[in-house]
């Protein structure tokens, strides 16, 4: 059972594991930021293309097999994603990885019922799997991409998959010795329609709130990767707590809405940041980490409910949630990278107004405006730090009082652009995330 | 399932509904009150609009806002923000990018410029800050300079002021006591 929970939490995390060394691979394979989303985007919408008929071949050739190679592909994808020296190789890389997680995700879902003896906790187990991996594949990523590199996140996957696989492999042997293989499939009967089209939405809506907060954190606020890794790690917390709130409640759909409630309400509130400050990233992050808990099980588990086989129907959940997050990306990065230029530009007019307004000696004030000229110069494209420029300080205490303040004043418009250039975004990923409810709305009532 | 156990089924979830609306309209409506629907970089002003001078005293605030006028003035004459040229003009390399992007020549700059040090001029005469003894022979020396140190009068205004002998040639040295 821990292999199989290992498995499905280890390919679902790699959905949303290298967010935070996008900007580091953005930087290293000189690439575009629409070009780095390339890396997250191929990832999904493989495994959102796949899923099914990778279920379909585990039915085939039996669930123990299809894990073992998936989880085998799985590892030699993310060995050849770690040694990618050009995008264009970690692209293709990333979409063979996801098919080997295509298949052992779906696979997983056949082999969890003999395991745990029901399908029901099977669903549950592989439903919760999926959401912690979701939930902590961005702090973990940006751990390993400080500490390390951002290719040690793919690295590190060899070893983790190649020991998932190894008691999976003794299920794979006994199914060619017994020559258990379902070679007939069961007719399918039609996926659940309203629950797979709100676990879209809703994950189009958390794979905004990941990517955008990580790069709000990264690219303009200046933290580094293990900062934001701290940073975001509340989210997977309070993913903890939704999930023993999940707990209490057994009713499915208000679980599924509240969860859209929430991750909307915490979206809303990163849209609406009063400051830059990492603090009040906290409450909204409590709202969408304890949202994803409560929406995605109880999504899955809806979608789930009395449908066979499972792994064909876990294959449509995972096709949705995959292309909720393709969506989600595609929609929001063209609206924030020119929401980001466009900031960028009106922070650093503001900024130089507060410098023009300033009573500062009109010579200083000459020698702060060409350092930060060429300050931002040298950091084109990107939210600048401007401390630099002003250093070293004046000697005289007044005009350093007056230069120190003037540098705080300048700080404060830069991170008010960086800051503001996120909200249409957030606003959006919001809207996504309410409008969900209407078709969990149309969703049957399930209990747990 | 029992009536009390779907009643208490039922309560259960519409309290958790319930109180995630509660809880994203406090969240939401919080931070809307303590200004972040308005956390953006203040909007910069039309260079064209009059900017009032705060009654300058010494020779330093006056060619403070001395330069912020000419450049209000040459921005309003190029129909791009104050906030835009100065960046411009603070090094050749930004000058150049300037002029490449709104397709402006040396000559078409220079005007411009030289239009901005014009309406300094006035609105320092205006404000009082500068006799109009010596306002008319300021007007004749901006609009003959070259462009190079035109910008020069902006960047250092103060230099400009407290020698205007150096530029005016003789006349100046009868003209300094003049200034406030």
């Amino acid at each position: 059972m821990a292999a199989l929970a290992l498995a499905v939490g280890l390919v679902l995390a790699d959905s949303s594991i290298i967010v935070l060394a996008l900007p580091d691979i953005y930087r290293e394979l000189d690439t575009s930021v629409s070009g780095v989303t390339w890396v997250l985007v191929s990832f999904n919408l493989v495994m959102a293309l796949a899923a099914v008929p990778a279920a379909l071949i585990a039915r085939r050739v039996g669930p123990g097999r299809a894990a073992a190679v998936g989880l085998a592909v799985f590892a030699g994808a993310g060995l050849a994603c770690g040694l990618a020296d050009e995008l264009s190789t970690l692209i293709v890389a990333r979409c063979i990885q996801a098919l080997g997680g295509a298949a052992a995700v779906t696979a997983a879902l056949e082999l969890l019922p003999a395991t745990l003896g029901s399908e029901r906790r099977a669903t549950t187990v592989w439903a919760a799997a999926g959401a912690t991996g979701a939930a902590l594949g961005p702090a973990v990523g940006g751990i390993l991409t400080e500490l390390v590199s951002w290719q040690s996140i793919f690295l590190l996957q060899v070893p983790v998959a190649l020991a998932a696989a190894v008691p999976i492999l003794a299920v794979a042997k006994h199914e060619a010795a017994t020559g258990i293989v379902s070679t007939e499939l069961r007719r399918t009967g039609r996926p659940h329609l309203w629950a797979n089209l709100a676990l879209a939405m809703v994950s189009a809506a958390i794979a905004a709130a990941l990517f955008l907060l990580v790069l709000l954190l990264i690219e303009g606020w200046r933290l580094s990767p293990i900062e934001a890794a701290l940073v975001v790690s509340v989210m997977p917390l309070a993913a903890l707590l939704g999930g023993r709130l999940a707990d209490q409640v057994p009713d499915a759909r208000s679980r599924a809405a509240a969860g859209a409630i929430l991750v909307s309400g915490g979206l809303a509130g990163l849209a609406f940041l009063p400051k830059a400050t990492i603090l009040l990233t906290l409450p909204p992050q409590i709202l969408v980490g304890i949202g994803l808990a409560l929406v995605l099980s109880a999504l899955t588990e809806t979608a789930l409910s009395g449908r066979a086989p499972q792994a064909i129907h876990g294959g449509w959940t995972i096709s949705a949630r995959h292309a909720g997050v393709v969506i989600g990306l595609l929609a929001l990065t063209p609206i924030f990278t020119a929401e980001i230029e466009e900031q960028r530009r009106d922070g650093i007019n503001a900024g130089t107004a507060v410098i023009l307004d300033s009573p500062i000696n009109p010579l200083l004030k000459i020698d702060l405006a060409e350092r930060v000229s060429e300050r931002l110069e040298d950091e084109q494209g990107k939210v600048p730090t401007i401390g630099p420029a002003f250093e070293p300080l004046p000697e005289d205490p007044g005009e350093r009082t007056e230069v120190e303040q003037l540098q705080g004043e300048l700080q404060d418009q830069l991170d008010r652009g960086a800051t503001h250039a996120f909200s249409t975004s957030f606003i959006l990923a919001a809207l996504l995330g309410l409008i969900a409810l209407f078709p969990i709305a149309l969703s049957k009532e399930v209990e747990l | 399932m029992s009536p009390h156990e779907g009643d208490v089924r039922r309560s259960r979830g519409f309290l958790l509904v319930a109180g995630s609306i509660v809880a994203s309209l406090i969240l939401v409506g919080a931070y809307l009150a303590a200004g972040g629907s308005s956390y953006e970089p203040e909007k910069v002003q039309d260079p064209c609009k009059p900017r009032p001078w705060s009654n300058p005293q010494s020779l330093s605030e006056i060619a403070n806002q001395f330069s912020v006028s000419a450049l209000d003035g040459a921005a309003c004459q190029l129909g791009v923000s104050r906030e835009e040229l100065a960046q411009a003009l603070a090094t050749p390399e930004a000058r150049e990018r300037f002029k490449q992007k709104y397709g402006i020549d040396d000559e078409k700059l220079a005007k411009a410029v030289r239009a901005g040090l014009l309406r300094a001029v006035d609105d320092a005469e205006e404000a009082g800050a500068l006799s109009p003894l010596l306002a008319v022979p300021l007007r004749e020396t901006v609009q003959r300079i070259p462009l190079e140190q035109a910008i020069e009068l902006i960047n250092d205004a103060e230099s400009f002021l407290g020698n205007v002998d150096g530029f005016l040639g003789p006349a100046g040295d009868l003209l300094e006591e003049f200034l406030p």
